[in-house]
């Protein structure tokens, strides 16, 4: 791909890009943030105006076309399937008051109203574990529960010193 | 003070709507400040019809504001110089640029010698006459969109040629018309190369320096540092009898090679629009309008031959780039505005103030800005049809 840099004075920088073809895009980037985008289908033809953005408008498209654009979704908005309910991960570290007893023993539903729905131990994921199953350091409990459940549980899990 | 400030009023709420006449006709403000200045100027000319308009007087105000005018108009040119598309273009920016230069200041000095002008005076008229208006022609590739095309090389191009030369012309000019006899003329030049030299080997070689006095995180002691540099080196210049624009431009350059570019675009453009649109108001202010019926006959010679000269060198640097005939045309139409630069050399003319300089020249010049900035926008609307035409012309 080549870039051609050309300086406009008094307006800003203009840039050519060749998409393959014989096209070219040429964006026009002005002092005030402004930019212009312009397509050429080849070189003999009139360069046509896409469209223009504000300087905020455009790192936001460029963002997102560069694929690095990520725009965290109000939960409030999110329609989840489980009502109020939502599913997390939670380490075991080595201090947890939880390791090396049962699920029946650690009581986690009764105290916390969240359920274990899975514990992943390494590669390994045991689904729907039963109430003789022993919480390890380094499992990853995966926890179905409401917000407030979900953070009784993680208070459960923290080690009490930290 | 309560009188100066309403004067001030007046006259900037006159640009204002000027300007907004101007946007709503779709037409370039340059014009609209010059004829508002007309309009409210000590001539009066529609008082005789019976239109009552306040009077803003040509005062010390005004000029101040008009003078700070012209050294921002050339610090941003110089700002904008691209010295690195220069080099890397040399060759056909110098090609272009020397053809432009040959064709259109060729014709206007015989036209100023066809009119029996003096020999200054006939200098005066070829630069006015030469240099196209940046501000009107930028805008215009942009509003057409050719700015993406290929026509905008070879314009950009004889406009950075024209910037250098411009820069060059003004300094000569400046000394040269300070001067009397000849030996004074050569001292002043002297004068002049040696502080703009000092100036540009302090610009270069100073950009480190530049770049920590200009370091602050607060825009308003940055806005206050840019103008206070500029219009210091501007007043050292004129005192010292050096044109203060192009002190001013060799001062732009030597910042465009800071990393504060941007900012100063940013910050400090608003002031430079503010000063720049006084600036071409004053001109109209300053204009005896009553004079151009005079020079009628000379304006009509000049916005036909110089459009034509326009036309002529715009298609044959289109062809030094390698453009097909439709868009080597679009080259010459694209150049045909003539602007700001036109008014900064005759606001000199101006100051020197004799024979045709002081009278003559302004009133012409006003003339030719006015209609070859309208003139220039038409064509360039217009340049589908034109270019369709002369296809068909040449079968």
């Amino acid at each position: 791909m080549t870039v051609y840099e050309t300086d406009v004075p008094g307006v800003g920088k203009k840039f050519e890009v060749e998409i393959g073809g014989g096209e070219r895009l040429v964006l026009l980037l002005h002092h005030d943030g402004k930019r212009e985008v312009f397509y050429k289908p080849d070189s003999e033809s009139d360069a046509e105006r896409l469209f223009t953005l504000n300087g905020q408008l455009a790192r936001e498209v460029g963002a997102i076309l560069q694929g690095a654009y990520f725009q965290p979704v109000e939960t409030d908005e999110v329609e989840v399937p489980l009502g109020e309910a939502i599913i997390e991960w939670l380490d075991v570290s080595e201090g947890s008051p939880l390791v090396d007893q049962t699920l029946a023993e650690a009581g986690v539903r009764k105290q916390t109203g969240a359920s274990i729905i899975a514990i992943q131990r390494g590669s390994d994921t045991v689904p729907n574990p039963g109430p003789e199953e022993t919480i390890g350091a380094g499992d990853i409990l995966v926890t179905l529960g409401t917000r407030d459940e979900q953070s009784a549980v993680e208070s459960l899990v923290t080690p009490d010193d930290g | 003070m309560a009188e100066l400030l309403l004067e001030l009023g007046i006259a900037v709420a006159a640009i204002a709507v000027a300007g907004a006449v101007a946007g709503r006709l779709g037409l370039s403000v340059i014009p609209a400040y010059i004829v508002a200045g007309v309009l409210l100027g000590p001539a009066q000319p529609l008082a005789r019809f019976g239109v009552p308009l306040p009077v803003v007087a040509y005062g010390e105000v005004v000029q101040l504001l008009a003078e700070l005018g012209i050294v921002f108009l050339l610090f941003f040119l110089g700002l904008e110089f691209s010295v690195d598309q220069l080099l890397r273009d040399r060759r056909k920016i110098t090609t272009v640029g020397l053809i432009d230069f040959a064709v259109n200041f060729g014709i206007g000095a015989a036209i100023g010698l066809a009119f029996g002008w003096t020999l200054l005076e006939t200098v005066f008229l070829a630069g006015l006459v030469y240099i196209s208006s940046s501000a009107i022609v930028t805008k215009s590739l942009i509003e057409t969109g050719w700015i993406a095309n290929d026509e905008s090389g070879p314009i950009l191009g004889t406009l950075v040629f024209e910037d250098i030369l411009i820069a060059v012309y003004l300094a000569l000019l400046a000394a040269v018309a300070n001067g009397g006899s000849l030996r004074e003329a050569g001292v002043s030049v002297g004068v002049a190369f040696l502080f703009l030299g000092g100036l540009t080997v302090a610009a270069w070689y100073g950009s480190g320096w530049f770049e920590r006095l200009f370091t602050t995180s607060s825009d308003e002691l940055f806005v206050l540092r840019v103008v206070g540099l500029t219009t210091l080196v501007a007043g050292a210049a004129l005192a010292l009898g050096v044109s203060e624009a192009v002190a001013a431009f060799f001062l732009g350059t030597g910042l465009s090679q800071t990393s504060h570019v941007e900012r100063i675009e940013h910050l400090v453009s608003p002031a430079r629009d503010l000063f720049a649109a006084v600036f071409f108001f004053a001109i109209g202010l300053s204009t005896d309008v009553t004079l151009l019926a005079g020079v009628a006959g000379l304006l009509a010679v000049a916005v036909v031959a110089t459009t034509l000269g326009k036309l002529v060198s715009g298609t044959l640097s289109g062809r030094v780039y390698g453009l097909d005939r439709r868009r080597s045309l679009r080259v010459g139409l694209g150049l045909v505005p003539r602007g700001e630069f036109s008014l900064v050399i005759v606001a000199l003319a101006t100051g020197v103030g004799t024979g045709r300089l002081g009278s003559v020249l302004p009133a012409f010049a006003v003339g030719y800005v006015l209609v070859m900035s309208v003139v220039g926008s038409l064509l360039v609307g217009r340049a589908d049809s034109i270019t369709d035409a002369v296809a068909a012309v040449r079968g």
